[in-house]
């Protein structure tokens, strides 16, 4: 959660120089979510995220050099510099990509779970999304086709409150999100998307359900941005007290609490975590800052995979 | 321990390059806590809160409501007892000189006299297919001339095909006709002999005029004149030319060959000076611009010799001497040709 | 003598043998046997596993096709009718093609579109749409329009062996009837972005795609008789596009005449008058170019209404007498 954490911060000063192009989409606040699902699964296990998806890069096993070297626009970053921070894909870690369009990866991850069940290979499909997505017509595709083959997905949903700035309250007629399971016949479970423990036991559970061949799961996490939903929002649609509502439910002190109290680590262990994730961010903005900027020429070549003869 | 960070100007848009510092929430000595807001700024589109990125104590503020502040550049300093993420790499973004290209100086012509003959004016509103307008280029035709008959009064290349060609033009090329038809006449009735050499040479025209007319030089009792005149072949649209170039071992190299560049200039485009259309002593043909290695030779009449350049490959080209044996006999035809060959 | 849509099935059944990783979904492809009749006996031959019928969801059963693609899977997705394709368009344009491109060369999307298009079956505005511009705009995808059995059954072949996503443009009209040419026995694949010179002639070259590939080529036997002799190329995959015969043909006879079923503005066929008019083979033309091409209106409903909005045979044959009489 740290790496989560500082790196997006990092990011945010990155971004605040200049250095970066674009825009950003951080998702501080939110970093127990993807670390909980993450933990339940393993690297042959497959996500697709989105938009606001550098912490579930993180958290499935990316590369953070080549990371900060994609948002840099650098050789060496996951995309060579033409995909940017919405479509970081790292295949090693089982990572299908990051997506532009909201509810993009949902199809997607839904035909990863086909194949996976065609081809026998019992991994699981975990698709991160938005509130947001969860009223685009992918989503609704998607959960139907997972729930008629009982595909070994999950639908994660992490609930911040706000698709950029319609909250929940206005784009549902509905109060219970996870009451949307019901529809397409699948169980619709509800986690504190802050209390890390609680959302690896709801993964867990959701990846057991689907490698037992059970069907898909669709779990809502609450939990709440800290930042804007890009770098240029201007919060006009939330209040300062609720933001600071949130800011006491930081999910990286509420679980240093907890693990000190069962006496799982001391203080000092969190601290070395943290100056390790320090540490960890700093050297990878180091080397990728320094690393060779990608070049217009090959942009032809490479639309096209080269079809072998 | 205690970090010392430096609150920047944020970059909030793309095209934003500096911000105007509206004022302070906070002041010197206060505690704030990561999210408190410090400082607004604006832009032209957009007005933002900069908010604390650690708990901390202002230390001290580095702008002053009002003030203009570049992006990336301090509005004020905190300290903190976490480490804040915060890159400074300095003004590390350069930007690259802009290399100048020098245009290359202009090539000043000197186009010679010749006044070209008035266009006899029929369409003014000129519209062909590509080929036509590509054939009529070729063969010199004014479209202006040609009658168009396709559709929407556009000239088709039936058109161009049967098109009168500028009867001033076609005068220029009946005479040229002319002249070589008779030069051939002529050459039969003249006795020579010819030899060829092959020259692994590099030259150009002038190179090879002025050498040429050295060796002749050398030779006063095989000249039919006082002065040697080289006359050269130069094939336009028009037909040929055959410009004289008098005495050309006298000039310097440099000279003559700017004239000769002007000079084939002109030719091509049919406006060679009259005064230098008369005395030849002997002729140079240049077949390499059609790749032949030979031809039939042209001997005119009180021209002792006539030289042929042809193409054999890349490095090597061929050179034929044809002589009028009433003037120069075979043996020193010979002679020649060595000179010349051993001179390129 | 196959139809296309035997060929098509063929060409399936084949790809089905020689890889286990290539499948079919689709809606009503299975038990159904396709709605055009495509798959027919695919879902008995080879079991509800491989012949997957979906609900109707293009969207996501175009993203499930690109999820399973990019996990080693080759599908063949069928979208009933190419109008269709408009729902499932983030998949398409913004998924499928951007992929390979976006994401550096991680990932790849080994998936082929099949989806019959065209008008003449008084299906009205919403079933007989020609969209071949719409996927030829956008980089990333191929797109191919056969205009036979013969070429289908190769072209396919070669689209399910490509590692990128390939759109497979039918026409619901050559279905049902076999072509000139019998569909050859085997697996032989027809290799993408290759024009055929179907024709040799050297009066007038003559682009055409799918459906119109055949018109003109009835127009080019009846002129032949009549001592025209017309050069008819079909590009068969109209993006990567291969222009090459084009440019030598059209320095042979100076006259070119495109031929597309859609409608006129910002049509595909638009593609082959930019190309050719910005290269050094426009010196050689001695006419004007003459495109034809449907009327920008939707298709209407009435046969006769429905006939008049592309170009038929009469047409052809009037453009071609027309531009070789006044441009000589």
């Amino acid at each position: 959660m740290w790496r989560i954490r500082k790196f997006e911060e990092a990011v945010e000063d990155l971004f605040g120089r200049g250095m970066m192009h674009g825009t950003m989409h951080l998702s501080i606040g939110q970093e127990a979510s993807p670390t909980g699902m993450c933990m339940a699964m393993t690297l042959q296990d497959q996500i697709t995220s989105t938009h606001r998806g550098h912490g579930h890069c993180i958290a499935k096993g990316a590369d953070l050099t080549r990371m900060i070297a994609e948002l840099l626009g650098k050789k060496i970053g996951y995309c060579g510099g033409r995909g940017g921070s919405m479509h970081i894909a790292d295949v090693e870690t089982g990572n299908l990509g990051a997506n532009g369009v909201v509810g993009g990866g949902l199809p997607i991850a839904a035909g990863a779970a086909l194949a996976s069940k065609m081809m026998n290979r019992g991994t699981v499909a975990v698709s991160f999304f938005g509130d947001g997505a969860m009223n685009e017509g992918a989503f609704h595709e998607a959960a139907n086709m997972a729930a008629i083959w009982k595909l070994p997905m999950i639908l994660f949903c992490e609930n911040n409150g706000y698709g950029m700035s319609s909250s929940t309250a206005k784009a549902f007629a509905i109060d219970n999100l996870a009451d949307r399971g019901k529809g397409y016949g699948i169980p619709g479970v509800n986690v504190d998307g802050n209390d890390v423990v609680a959302v690896y036991e709801v993964a867990q559970a959701a990846v057991d359900r689907a490698k037992a061949g059970e069907g898909p799961t669709l779990i809502i996490a609450e939990t709440y941005r800290w930042k804007g939903h890009s770098r240029s929002d201007k919060n006009l649609y939330r209040t300062k007290e609720e933001i600071e509502e949130w800011r006491t439910k930081d999910p990286i002190p509420r679980f240093i609490s907890r693990a000190i109290e069962a006496g799982l680590l001391n203080q000092e262990q969190c601290d070395a975590i943290q100056n390790d994730a320090i540490e960890a961010i700093k050297a990878a903005v180091n080397e990728a800052v320094k690393a060779e900027s990608a070049e217009p020429s090959g942009l032809l070549d490479a639309v096209f995979k080269a079809v072998s003869a | 321990m205690s970090f010392k960070y430096p609150v920047v100007m944020p970059k909030m848009s793309m095209t934003m390059e500096t911000g105007e510092l509206i004022n302070f929430h906070v002041a010197v000595g206060d505690q704030v806590k990561s999210g408190d807001v410090l400082f607004e700024v604006m832009t032209d589109k957009i007005d933002m809160e900069v908010e604390a990125p650690a708990d901390g104590v202002i230390e001290s503020l580095v702008a002053n409501p009002g003030d203009v502040v570049e992006i990336g550049k301090p509005v004020l300093i905190m300290l903190t007892e976490t480490e804040v993420m915060a890159f400074d790499f300095g003004d590390d973004n350069e930007p690259v000189a802009s290399v100048e290209v020098v245009a290359p100086a202009p090539v000043v012509e000197t186009p010679v006299v010749v006044a070209p003959p008035a266009p006899i004016i029929v369409n003014t509103n000129v519209k062909a297919v590509p080929k036509a307008r590509v054939e009529a280029a070729n063969r010199g035709i004014d479209l202006r001339t040609v009658h168009p008959t396709g559709p929407d009064r556009t000239i088709t290349m039936q058109d161009v095909n049967g098109a009168q060609l500028d009867p001033a033009i076609i005068k220029r090329q009946e005479a040229n006709k002319a002249l070589i038809a008779k030069g051939i006449e002529m050459t039969r009735g003249i006795a020579q002999a010819s030899f060829t050499r092959s020259v692994s040479a590099n030259f150009d025209h002038a190179q090879f005029i002025a050498a040429w007319a050295k060796v002749l030089r050398g030779r006063p009792d095989l000249a039919a004149h006082e002065h040697i005149g080289v006359a050269l072949i130069i094939e336009s649209k028009y037909g040929s030319a055959l410009p004289v170039f008098r005495d050309p071992d006298q000039s310097s190299i440099a000279d003559l060959a700017a004239l000769v560049a002007s000079t084939t200039d002109a030719a091509k485009n049919g406006k060679v000076p009259v005064a230098m259309l008369s005395g030849a002593t002997t002729t140079v043909f240049d077949l390499t611009t059609y790749s032949m290695s030979s031809a039939t030779p042209l001997l005119f009449p009180n021209q002792v010799t006539s030289v042929t350049i042809g193409y054999e490959s890349a490095t090597t080209k061929i050179v034929s001497l044809t002589i009028d044996l009433n003037f120069c006999d075979f043996y020193d035809g010979a002679l020649l040709l060595d000179a010349l060959v051993a001179s390129l | 003598m196959l139809t296309m849509a035997e060929a098509v099935r063929e060409a399936m059944s084949i790809a089905f043998d020689e890889r286990p990783e290539v499948f079919l979904l689709g809606e009503d492809v299975g038990i159904y046997g396709g709605a055009f009749g495509v798959s027919g006996d695919m879902y008995h031959r080879y079991g509800a596993d491989r012949v997957l019928d979906t609900p109707i969801a293009e969207l996501g059963i175009v993203g499930a096709a690109v999820g399973a693609a990019l996990s080693g899977m080759r599908p063949i997705v069928e979208i009933q009718f190419s109008d269709f394709t408009a729902q499932a368009m983030d998949q398409i344009a913004n998924q499928a093609a951007k992929i390979h491109f976006m994401l550096g060369g991680a990932l790849h999307v080994p998936m082929v579109l099949r989806t019959p298009q065209g008008s003449g079956t008084g299906a009205a505005a919403q079933h007989s749409q020609n969209l071949e511009p719409w996927f030829a705009s956008v980089p990333g995808l191929k797109v191919v329009v056969p205009s036979n059995p013969a070429d289908a059954k190769g072209l396919l072949l070669a689209a399910i062996d490509d590692p990128n996503p390939v759109i497979f443009l039918e026409h619901k009209l050559l279905y049902k009837i076999p072509g000139r040419d019998p569909v050859p026995e085997g697996s032989a694949r027809i290799p993408l972005g290759v024009s055929k010179v179907v024709r040799e002639g050297k009066d007038l070259t003559i682009v055409a795609t799918g459906i119109m590939v055949n018109k003109s080529y009835e127009v080019a036997e009846k002129l032949a008789a009549e001592g025209i002799s017309i050069t008819l190329i079909d590009p068969r995959t109209i993006s990567p596009l291969d222009m090459g015969p084009v440019f030598e043909s059209v320095e042979k006879t100076g006259r070119l005449m495109v031929v597309q079923e859609g409608p006129a503005q910002a049509g595909f066929i638009n593609e082959v008058i930019a190309q050719l008019a910005g290269s050094s083979s426009f010196g050689s033309l001695i006419a004007p170019i003459k495109r034809l091409a449907g009327m920008n209106i939707p298709i209407p409903y009435a046969p006769q209404l429905e006939k008049a909005a592309v170009p038929q045979i009469e047409d052809i044959e009037a453009a071609a007498r027309e531009i070789v009489k006044n441009w000589r």
